[in-house]
């Protein structure tokens, strides 16, 4: 199963005193022309699994623990965002 | 689930302003990393956390930028979008930073030389980046001063700012031996003086050419007091007429960005002219305190 891992040319910040409202927030970019990208949210999760390492299916269950679901109700946004962040530059995967 | 641009709301940023300088931290070391620049990052996030404790991020990004570097740098940030907006001379009575915009990271301001260290800036460059501290800011490893060196930066930092709580937290909370090894780096850099503003113990160096500048900024004073402390401190005749020339002179960086434009040659006019009214008044002032 591919795994994931935040990309090398990325700086990253997610702490609670820097979360904008209410949900908690992570602040992506690649290094060094950006655009700098907000995650908020379940996407928030997904960005600190992703940064813990593992397989896509490791983020599904992380994501839907801390969201308090079914893994089956986010597997496929968080496959998309994977998929994305991928596209994005952000993340990279073995597979 | 998506992530969205940080633009994306209200046509403003999302991001908030400290997590902004996080990135720029980040993104400026990655372009020192890329020109061979050798920076060391000050305040803010690159402090130690506990010499900072309880207190939300800087509004900007500081580094400290190797002397001999500085053209090949600033080269590097125009060419990555970030806009000059104020020149060394005019950004303050120290003339040690310029500032610098960049629509997606913010201020950043470029320091030069560090306000308190009289030995040349590429020597005290080269004491303060010695031990090869690093610490992440955004995940990405940005070269600091050590503790010792953190304490002293903030302490000197304190000394021509009203807001003292750097001293509480990064003198007043390090231990004896921290302590000791900041005098001793001060003096190594020539600094002892404005570590001693910093730490109210300027009465001590009453004999010092540059006490009357230490003092104005510590204790605040009129423009004429500033002016007295500036020429008492400039080490030249050199010096002097520049000191005057600065001081007589509308900031016309400070007027364009309290403007939002560019002045016109009459919003100099007009500031000049309220800038000597100004200082008229200081005068009648003081002939009416005689």
């Amino acid at each position: 199963m591919t795994s994931y891992a935040v990309a090398g040319d990325v700086a990253w910040v997610s702490r609670e005193d820097l979360d904008s409202g209410e949900q908690p927030a992570a602040y992506v970019t690649r290094l060094p022309d950006g655009p700098p990208m907000v995650l908020e949210g379940p996407a928030c999760v997904v960005w600190l699994a992703v940064a813990d390492g593992g397989t896509s299916e490791d983020v599904v269950v992380r994501t839907a623990e801390l969201a308090g679901v079914a893994t089956e109700v986010v597997r496929d946004d968080v496959t998309r965002l994977l998929a994305e962040l991928e596209a994005a530059g952000l993340v990279r995967s073995d597979g | 689930m998506t992530g969205k641009p940080a633009e994306a709301r209200h046509g403003q940023s999302a991001m908030p302003v400290a997590a902004r300088v996080h990135l720029a931290h980040a993104v400026v070391q990655h372009l020192a990393d890329g020109a061979g620049v050798d920076l060391l990052h000050l305040k803010g996030p690159a402090v130690l956390p506990d010499l900072r404790p309880g207190r939300r991020g800087s509004t900007d990004a500081d580094v400290l930028v190797r002397p001999s570097h500085v053209d090949r740098f600033t080269s590097t940030l125009e060419a990555h979008g970030w806009e000059q907006r104020t020149e060394a001379e005019t950004g303050s009575a120290f003339a040690h930073a310029t500032c610098w915009w960049h629509d997606d990271w913010g201020w950043l301001d470029v320091h030069l030389s560090w306000p308190g260290c009289r030995v040349t800036a590429e020597e005290a460059f080269d004491v303060l980046a010695a031990p090869g501290a690093t610490t992440s800011v955004a995940h990405v490893a940005c070269r600091v001063p050590d503790r010792v060196g953190q304490v002293l930066v903030l302490v000197l930092h304190a000394a021509r700012s009203p807001d003292k709580s750097d001293v509480e937290h990064a003198w007043r909370q390090s231990d004896d031996g921290v302590r000791t090894a900041v005098r001793a780096l001060s003096r190594r850099l020539r600094a002892d003086v404005a570590l001693a503003a910093g730490l109210g113990e300027l009465d001590d160096h009453r004999d010092d050419s540059h006490y009357l500048l230490w003092r104005f900024h510590a204790e605040g004073g009129t423009r004429l007091d500033e002016w007295r402390a500036r020429l008492a401190a400039a080490p030249d005749v050199r010096a002097r007429v520049r000191v005057l020339g600065g001081s007589l002179r509308v900031n016309r960086d400070h007027l364009r960005m309290e403007l939002g434009r560019e002045p016109t040659r009459a919003d100099v006019r007009r500031r000049q002219a309220r800038r000597v009214r100004r200082a008229l008044a200081e005068a009648r002032a003081r002939i009416g305190r005689r």
